[in-house]
């Protein structure tokens, strides 16, 4: 099988200095995988190479999926003017989804992130492990084929943990990549990358 | 002190009459200033966001010619429209010169300047998550100018704001392009600097008045909405 993302001698250079270096890397469909390694050793700028919003670079970095089906979640994710209904719509309306089945879906995976309640209150209230499932419902939400995440359980306690566990153990269809200093919970079955 | 008094009461009685030519002056001025906003809306705020976002040829020239449009002298655009409208002029077949339509195209000069820089400004200094979220989220080109609007509506309704506050109270393009014609083409600054000429003070600080409110009503809008702006 045709890896989805296909990774050759990148190289990424800023100031003259190396910030991300990976010899060989695949990725295969539906796979779960974890970029780990200490602060600094590359670990969020391979993930931008990855989402296309790294463009700097020497080396290779094939992706089998198209743009609009890869999604990067931030580290701390942006969260736009509005309540968290629109933030939670707003990648389906981009998608062209008609409105009825876009609320549907946004409410079904505000329901699995368990901020349902949050629906219509403006996101600028909200606490940081809040914006960051938020974050993650508005990506999950048009089902991408590739989901980076960036330190998604950064600011989650353990049952928020938990509940976006098994939320990514729902989105079966999508291959993800997750960028974290340290190993990921065991349910998450994911492939270890070493950086640095 | 006391013809500025006498002037304040007489003004006041002039205002409670609803003089003609007071009122006259000041709803021209409002409509007028309005339209010339709202037509550099359209223009400065779309030039304010290619320039922001697109990497186009002269770029920074033409960044930093809106910024100094944005101090441009009001006579001077007066002069250069002037001789635009004139009939010896290359627009002269159109007979605007000395209409408020006129006026609304010297405006127009005036505020689309403050409306693309202000835009430009508030677009670069934006969160570069904005975009990339958006992106990534797979908006198109028009969802994702619309979403940078959205991020950045406070400042741009400032710069709408301010745009209307300098257009109300400037006079040389009004004097100049609009003749200063009572009941045609005459707004509360030509008419100030007229009465007031012609030794009918009262009138004059009864126009100031009006004036003064509308700009007191800006400036308050402004703060208030600078004030909206800071927590977030």
């Amino acid at each position: 099988m045709k890896p989805l993302i296909e990774i050759r001698n990148l190289e990424v250079r800023k100031n003259g200095t190396q910030i991300c270096a990976v010899a060989q890397l695949d990725v295969q469909p539906g796979e779960r995988m974890a970029v780990i390694g200490p602060n600094g050793s590359g670990k969020t700028t391979l993930l931008r190479v990855m989402g296309s919003l790294e463009q700097q670079y020497t080396g290779q970095c094939r992706l089998q999926v198209a743009k609009r089906q890869c999604v990067y979640v931030h580290q701390a994710p942006y969260l736009l003017r509005g309540s968290v209904l629109f933030n939670a719509t707003y990648g389906l309306a981009a998608h062209q989804i008609s409105r009825h089945q876009r609320q549907e879906a946004a409410h079904r995976w505000l329901a699995r992130l368990g901020i349902d309640h949050l629906a219509h209150r403006p996101c600028h209230g909200l606490s940081g492990g809040e914006k960051r499932r938020l974050a993650l419902v508005r990506a999950l939400a048009i089902g991408p084929q590739l989901l980076l995440l960036d330190e998604p359980f950064a600011d989650l306690d353990p049952d928020g943990i938990q509940t976006v566990c098994e939320a990514l153990e729902e989105a079966c269809s999508t291959t993800i990549v997750v960028a974290s200093p340290a190993p990921l919970p065991d349910r998450l079955g994911a492939r270890l990358f070493s950086l640095g | 002190m006391q013809l500025l008094w006498n002037g304040l009461i007489d003004a006041g009685g002039l205002l409670v009459n609803r003089d003609a030519l007071v009122l006259n002056a000041a709803w021209r001025s409002l409509w007028i200033s309005a339209t010339a906003v709202a037509c550099a809306a359209l223009l400065g705020i779309a030039l304010g966001s290619l320039l922001a976002r697109r990497k186009i040829f002269a770029r920074s020239l033409l960044v930093l010619l809106l910024r100094a449009g944005m101090g441009l002298p009001t006579v001077l655009i007066g002069l250069v429209g002037f001789s635009l409208l004139s009939r010896r002029g290359p627009l002269g077949g159109l007979e605007l010169l000395y209409t408020p339509t006129a006026i609304i195209l010297g405006e127009f000069c005036l505020a689309v300047p403050i409306i693309a820089t202000w835009t430009h400004s508030a677009i670069r200094q934006l969160d570069p998550r904005v975009a990339e979220t958006a992106l990534t989220l797979g908006a198109g080109k028009l969802r994702r100018w619309r979403t940078y609007l959205s991020e950045t509506r406070l400042s741009i309704l400032l710069a709408l704001l301010t745009a209307f506050a300098r257009c109300i109270s400037e006079l040389g393009i009004a004097i100049i392009l609009g003749g200063n014609i009572p009941y045609r083409s005459q707004t509360l600054t030509t008419a100030i600097a007229t009465e007031t000429a012609r030794g009918q003070f009262a009138r004059g600080v009864a126009m100031s008045l009006i004036l003064l409110a509308i700009a007191l009503l800006v400036t308050l809008t402004v703060a208030w909405l600078s004030r909206v702006k800071e927590p977030s």
